[in-house]
């Protein structure tokens, strides 16, 4: 099968480690432009929002004593610009990110409570919006322009324009509210850790349904229509000319021959979701008041706890960013015509 | 146009004439003033109030209609912004080429790398949620993929053997771009104009849902915020006519804009280009 041949890696060569240490650096590039990002900003907005925290006429201040000294030894705001910077840079390498005004408590340790969650959630939505995008793709393009492939098609389109913070509210109410079939919000049940595990993780896997599936139908869209342009690509081709001659089955023909290639694609369109997807589980988690890192910016904006909302925004973006490394860095080996 | 997306183009382009016409007409269409309480707090769908009041006793419906303006003032101001940025970067990146293309399309790259929403979240909390900073960055989510799609059509152009042609006639920069490169540019530019209004008007849907608009400002994502924040809202049948129509008034405005767009986007068709 031509599949075989392509999927086998090469030989590193010189010119294509160099290549993956360019693309390492150009990202490591990117993470720092972001780590900088999220200094500059609080101070140079207008309003000087965080010096706003500290000045007893503003709205923002915090009036707790030892939050606001927290907060001031934090930001460094009575040192030099170039200062607060390196200091900044030493506690990220630290993984110091500040104290949280509203907890009272490092933003490292808040933000590593919920990014679990956040992480189940995602990858529970992601897998299973592939699943499905690559499956209906494949069968939409074998019976390309007839009425099942105009169907999915018009289904999916519509399905890609929902407002997911509207799907998501109608989904609690008729699923959780009408029907009762689904708990309304959170991620277990409250005070359930007393409970086996086994129940446990029927009860999280229960909570998970609504968020998760809300989240993957505004994933699948984009993965089918990607799918589905490959493959149409892909039924013109020799192999599959030669396959069919040969008298292989239908179903040989058009999973192991056209979809098989035709999967290349769908790594990108994995990794390029990712950002998307961050963005559409911001709007899940604040609906369902699922605990993860998304609803925690949401809360720290409301509550305008800007340390807790920078560790978010930090690492909810570099999350993004490293995992789209490693899906151009995984493409490039299942692809070696784009190492070069 | 073929037959075959003609549908596209009467339901979306009738859908966003309506709601042009809605927006343009807000006072008149909207019986009450959106921002006070004309009623008592939370009643339920009347002759009066077609679709009740919230919990300050004002009236939805009215607040729908005049939502239908704030969408459309920065659904168009954002998806201009971004279009301008994006066809200024696609087509300069196309025609300098060399080491401006390689760097207008890693910062494009570095963009779209980006999850968006943090970002936008992010400066919309620090900077205050005023009207203009949501178009600003809306705009800004908005322009690098613009400018990917902006810069490949016009590289493709400037191959195609009729530009070639005038250019080896010695027709000056000036002349190629005005008579070839902006009528053979202009299906792609308005198509992402209108799939961005679409986009830009459920962004600023969104961000006032989680909180971040004008305060003041009669938007749909803020009837949303308010009613899914209210405790009675999903006990009670309020949700019907508190958060569905304004959900609805998001997904028409969305299916709408994304279907004319989808009518107006240029496919391989040679047609296109001889204009």
């Amino acid at each position: 099968m031509p599949v075989r041949d392509s999927t086998v890696a090469l030989p590193a060569t010189a010119a294509r480690r160099r290549a993956r240490w360019t693309l390492v650096g150009s990202y490591a590039v990117l993470i720092l432009l972001l780590v900088s990002l999220n200094f500059l900003l609080p101070r140079a907005l207008p309003g000087e929002p965080i010096a706003a925290l500290g000045d007893p006429r503003s709205e923002l201040y915090v009036g707790d004593d030892s939050r606001r000294a927290a907060v001031q030894r934090y930001y460094g705001l009575d040192q030099p610009v170039g200062e607060q910077y390196g200091r900044y840079l030493a506690g990220l390498v630290r993984g110091d990110l500040g104290t949280s005004i509203r907890f009272n408590a490092p933003v490292s340790e808040v933000i590593g409570s919920r990014l679990p969650w956040t992480l189940l959630l995602l990858g529970v939505a992601l897998v299973v919006a592939t699943a499905a995008g690559v499956l209906g793709g494949v069968h939409s393009a074998w019976r390309r322009g007839r009425r099942a492939d105009r169907r999915l098609l018009t289904l999916f389109l519509a399905i890609d324009n929902l407002p997911v913070f509207f799907l998501a509210s109608l989904a609690v109410y008729v699923l959780a509210v009408k029907l009762g079939w689904f708990p309304l919000s959170g991620a277990r049940t409250p005070f359930s850790q007393s409970w086996g595990p086994l129940r446990q993780g029927a009860d999280v896997a229960h909570h998970l349904v609504l968020p998760a599936g809300a989240l993957a139908l505004q994933l699948v869209g984009f993965q089918y229509l990607v799918m589905r342009a490959a493959m149409v690509t892909e039924l013109g081709s020799d192999h599959l000319l030669l396959g069919r001659a040969k008298g292989l089955s239908e179903r040989v023909l058009k999973y192991r021959y056209a979809a098989r290639n035709a999967l290349l694609p769908s790594v990108t369109v994995f990794a390029l979701q990712l950002g998307f997807a961050v963005t559409a589980a911001i709007f899940v988690e604040t609906v369902f008041a699922y605990p993860g890192l998304g609803s925690l910016m949401i809360e720290s904006v409301g509550e305008r706890d800007y340390p807790l909302m920078q560790g978010c925004f930090l690492v909810l973006t570099v999350l993004v960013v490293g995992a789209n490394l490693l899906a151009e860095l995984a493409y490039r080996r299942l692809d070696p015509r784009m190492a070069a | 146009m073929s037959e075959r997306r003609d549908p596209f183009l009467w339901v979306g382009g009738g859908i966003v004439v309506s709601l042009a016409a809605v927006a343009i007409l807000a006072p008149a269409l909207a019986p009450f003033d959106p921002r006070a309480a004309t009623g008592p707090s939370l009643a339920s769908p009347s002759a009066q109030h077609l679709l009740g009041t919230n919990d300050a006793g004002q009236d939805i419906f009215s607040q729908l209609v005049w939502g239908t303006r704030s969408s459309a003032v920065v659904g168009l101001l954002a998806a201009s912004l971004a279009v301008a940025v994006g066809t200024l970067v696609g087509t300069t990146a196309a025609t300098l080429g060399g080491r401006v293309d390689l760097f207008a399309m890693r910062v494009v790259d570095l963009f779209l790398a980006v999850p968006a929403l943090p970002l936008l979240i992010l400066i919309a909390a620090l900077a205050g949620p005023t009207r203009a900073t949501v178009i600003f960055v809306i705009a800004l989510a908005g322009w690098p993929g613009i400018a990917r799609v902006v810069r490949s059509r016009a590289l493709t152009l400037a191959r195609s053997g009729y530009v070639e042609a005038a250019r080896g006639f010695g027709a000056p920069r000036t002349y190629v771009i005005a008579r070839h490169a902006l009528p053979a540019l202009g299906p792609i530019i308005t198509a992402n104009f209108v799939i961005w209004a679409g986009t830009a008007i459920v962004l600023q849907a969104g961000l006032a849902f989680l909180g971040l608009s004008d305060p003041t400002e009669v938007s749909w994502g803020a009837v949303l915020n308010r009613a899914l924040g209210s405790p009675s809202v999903y006990v009670t049948s309020q949700w019907l006519w508190w958060v569905l129509p304004a959900g609805l008034a998001i997904t028409v405005a969305a299916i709408g804009l994304a279907f004319l767009g989808v009518a107006l986007e240029p496919r391989s068709n040679p047609r296109w280009e001889r204009t």
